[in-house]
């Protein structure tokens, strides 16, 4: 049996333009004077909904699922977290060893 | 021989989904598969991502992105690529309400799209090229910065390109009514990781 979403155009459109305002708001916060450390918090955050948005809605995942969901969540979301959060650190450590 | 009641039962219940003779996804094979060879992809992306990471995080000199990158062109590059998955996913919509031809526009939309975001790649790189910037080395900073830059939007690139060829074949075969409602579904996962994976390099080379 295969799950079908009954997603409505107007919902798709309606994506396309919060994904659009989320995309100006990035840019707009590019040129703002913000601390770093906020400024790449808030975009990560903006970054996540953007993809959550394509991928619940154009993608049809959350009429899907949660088996579905949870094997695409924790086969790439979170191994990409962990490859992330592995490396990054290592990264900004090796400037601080010595020879 | 299996009671009929009780393993219609089992099967609705979490762990009767897994005990053999049901969909535990409740999606055809197609999707499965698609949805796996996307996690694969995926992973292939974070890979370059997770390096690129790393390279910046331990660079001195990392070129900064307003001094290299026209950031209005890369936001209309952005703009293109996102209207052309809202018009794939309308065309699912349309193949899903039994109207095959609308479908059909909205691919060619989806399409030409594509066709716009390659060129306007291109348009970066020839300038990018033009201004010193290679795979070994470039005149704003860390040498690393024009391998990262090239291989990861190159790789994206590409997959536009294949995005390209499934359009237009999918487009075809709507035309001449040979294709289902689960073909144009699955071309349209296809376009809409093509469009997730921009707005991860999107937020982390240009803007962050």
């Amino acid at each position: 049996m295969e799950s079908r979403a009954t997603t409505s155009l107007k919902t798709y459109w309606t994506t396309w333009g919060v994904l659009l305002v989320l995309t100006i708001v990035m840019l707009g916060l590019d040129q703002a004077p913000l601390p770093r450390l906020l400024f790449v918090a808030v975009m990560l955050v903006a970054m996540l909904t953007k993809a959550m948005l394509i991928a619940g809605v154009f993608m049809h995942l959350r009429a899907e699922r949660v088996a579905l969901v949870l094997m695409i969540v924790v086969g790439l979301f979170i191994n990409g977290a962990i490859l992330f959060g592995l490396i990054v650190p290592d990264a900004v450590r090796i400037n601080e060893m010595g020879p | 021989m299996t009671d009929v009641t009780s393993s219609t039962i089992a099967s609705s219940t979490a762990l009767g989904r897994w005990d053999g003779g049901t969909c535990p996804f409740d999606a055809g094979w197609k999707k499965v598969l698609m949805w796996a060879f996307i996690i694969t992809d995926g992973l292939l992306f974070a890979g370059f991502l997770g390096g690129y990471g790393y390279a910046r995080a331990m660079s001195t000199v990392w070129p900064s992105q307003a001094e290299v990158f026209a950031i209005p062109f890369i936001a209309a590059m952005t703009f293109v690529l996102i209207s052309s998955s809202a018009t794939m996913a309308s065309a699912v919509w349309a193949v899903e309400n039994d109207r095959p031809q609308l479908a059909r526009r909205f691919v060619w939309a989806t399409t030409a799209g594509a066709v716009i975001f390659l060129g306007m790649q291109a348009v970066e790189w020839s300038n990018l090229i033009a201004e010193g910037v290679t795979l070994s080395g470039n005149p704003f900073g860390d040498p690393l910065f024009g391998a990262y830059f090239f291989v990861t939007t190159g790789f994206h690139g590409s997959h536009v390109l294949i995005g390209i060829i499934v359009l237009v074949t999918v487009s075809l075969r709507l035309g001449r009514s040979v294709t289902t409602t689960e073909n144009v579904e699955m071309a349209g996962l296809y376009w809409h990781f093509v469009d997730l994976v921009w707005v991860f390099i999107f937020t982390l080379f240009y803007l962050v």
